[in-house]
């Protein structure tokens, strides 16, 4: 059930912003997480992926299918916006660096199962796509021992984000019976979000095990990043923003 | 007494339990004795959550066990408890209650920090607002790793992350009041207790770092009809219907 609603809003986006910014993305030498673009050498959450079978569910314009690509991984992107897929095969001609790309949402991929060795989104299914049918859609195109990462809000975010606007340090919306989020500025566009309970919980029903969560905060040096300006440096320094998840596949 | 080699925290908070149990834990200990085991301040029922499943037959140690009750529903349950606290006068309530209800089991005067127990006698380690709060966690949860049996099951609860972040010293406000930068050890002003609280992040840390699996975690919520408490008002119940003031984390010893 992709969402027509989510495939506007990044068609827009890509328009806006990730389209001009994707020769910068994919030209990234090291891996950065999240909005503060934390290094991955700060938080060592990847490890070695050379040699890997990788799928990126909500890869958009696919940078970090590149960055994966270049380190050695056996590459997949798939994500459910044309726009930004188009911007990926315009990189791909530009740089040469060549993977497949698979138009469709990550609650539902035409993948085989026990495919792949790592699954990743960064932002894309983990904010766009419903959880009780991605993480399960994430475990069956996982081998037994395979690991997923996600980036994406945190609860605490979530809550404190007002209808509209930059986030406040105010409870804006209740925790309890958090899942779909309809933003009124997103046009319809739907976003996702449990408590920490349900996504421990979503996880370990769909056969993961939860082996870390790394919350990511802004250093003094951030600042408010230019598109995704709702989340401000200020806020980022002193409350985690976004949170990475590592499960593994048992089995 | 406190021993020489208890933390420097600890002398701190057993005076403010053995305030607390003159105050309030001391006469509420018959209650809290005869109840069914429930959770948390608005008090939900174990048989609702299943937090600890069967308990029949299963050695238990209870980490900051105050006046016991908690050993208490337990052993009644038909587990074997063990309960561990360093607070004198709450253990001497728990005595009381033994004496009373003809429900025995040991109790031994320590910190979580450091149990003279011996490894891999228990099935079950839990804390409810014992060692959970009032220990350090980076040496209490690596000591019930050593208490318990290989598979066996650390369940504790304790504030949620979100009400430490809300807490003023009026109780829970919809306004973020510190940083999460940090946070671990906190010393609230007006009493001078020192609390302990990890972010999830860390504490999943900790918890893998000291050989557990984590199983779940669960956000709890004020019932409907539940009114405020009376002696912990850290929390309203209108606040704790709509964002989690508690959370009970339940790990298994690999």
């Amino acid at each position: 059930m992709s969402s027509p609603e989510n495939v506007r809003l990044w068609t827009k986006s890509n328009a806006e912003y990730t389209d001009a910014a994707a020769e910068r993305a994919w030209a990234q030498e090291e891996f950065t997480w999240g909005v503060w673009e934390i290094p991955e050498s700060d938080l060592g959450v990847l490890g070695d992926v050379g040699g890997l079978d990788v799928v990126e569910l909500g890869c958009g314009t696919a940078f970090s299918c590149a960055w994966f690509a270049r380190r050695g991984a056996r590459v997949v992107g798939v994500d459910p916006t044309p726009a930004q897929l188009d911007t990926a095969r315009r990189m791909q001609r530009e740089t040469g660096l060549e993977f497949p790309l698979v138009e469709a949402f990550g609650e539902d991929v035409p993948l085989p199962d026990e495919a792949f060795d790592l699954a990743y989104s960064g932002h894309g299914a983990s904010n766009w796509a419903d959880p009780y049918r991605w993480i399960p859609e994430a475990a069956r195109l996982l081998r037994p021992g395979g690991r997923l990462l996600f980036i994406h809000g945190t609860p605490l975010a979530t809550i404190c984000y007002p209808d509209a606007g930059p986030i406040t340090t105010e409870l804006q919306r209740p925790y309890f019976g958090m899942h779909r989020f309809v933003w009124p500025e997103s046009e319809g566009a739907v976003e996702f979000q449990l408590g920490y309970g349900d996504w421990i919980a979503v996880l370990r029903e769909s056969g993961f095990e939860v082996e870390r969560l790394v919350e990511l905060q802004a250093s003094p040096e951030s600042r408010t990043h230019e598109f995704y300006s709702d989340m401000t440096a200020e806020w980022g320094r002193q409350w985690p923003s976004e949170q990475i998840w590592v499960a593994r596949k048992r089995g | 007494m406190s021993s020489p080699e208890y933390p420097e925290y600890v002398a701190r908070n057993v005076a403010i339990w053995t305030e607390n149990n003159a105050k309030y834990t001391d006469r509420k200990a018959a209650e809290a004795w005869a109840r069914e085991l429930d959770w948390g301040v608005f008090g939900i029922p174990e048989a609702e959550l299943r937090a600890l499943g069967d308990v029949t037959g299963l050695d238990v140690v209870e980490l900051g066990c105050g006046t016991a009750y908690v050993s208490a529903q337990l052993a009644r349950l038909g587990a074997r408890p063990v309960g561990v606290d360093p607070t004198p006068a709450q253990l001497e309530t728990a005595r009381r209650m033994m004496a009373e209800t003809g429900i025995e089991f040991p109790l031994v005067e320590a910190v979580a920090e450091s149990v003279p127990l011996p490894d891999a006698s228990f099935d079950l380690a839990l804390s409810e607002y014992g060692a959970s709060i009032w220990a350090d966690p980076y040496r209490w949860i690596p000591e019930a790793a050593r208490l318990l049996r290989p598979g066996g099951r650390l369940v504790f609860l304790r504030n949620s992350t979100i009400v430490i972040l809300h807490q003023s010293l009026e109780g829970a406000t919809e306004q973020l009041q510190r940083p999460q930068r940090g946070l671990c050890r906190i010393e609230w002003p007006d009493t001078g207790e020192v609390e302990f609280h990890l972010p999830a992040a860390v504490l999943i840390d900790v918890l893998r770092e000291s050989g557990f699996e984590l199983e779940r975690v669960i956000d709890l919520y004020a019932p409907d009809d539940a009114d405020s408490h009376e002696f912990y008002d850290f929390v309203t119940a209108d606040w704790a219907r709509k964002w989690p003031a508690e959370e009970i984390w339940v790990a298994r010893k690999r």
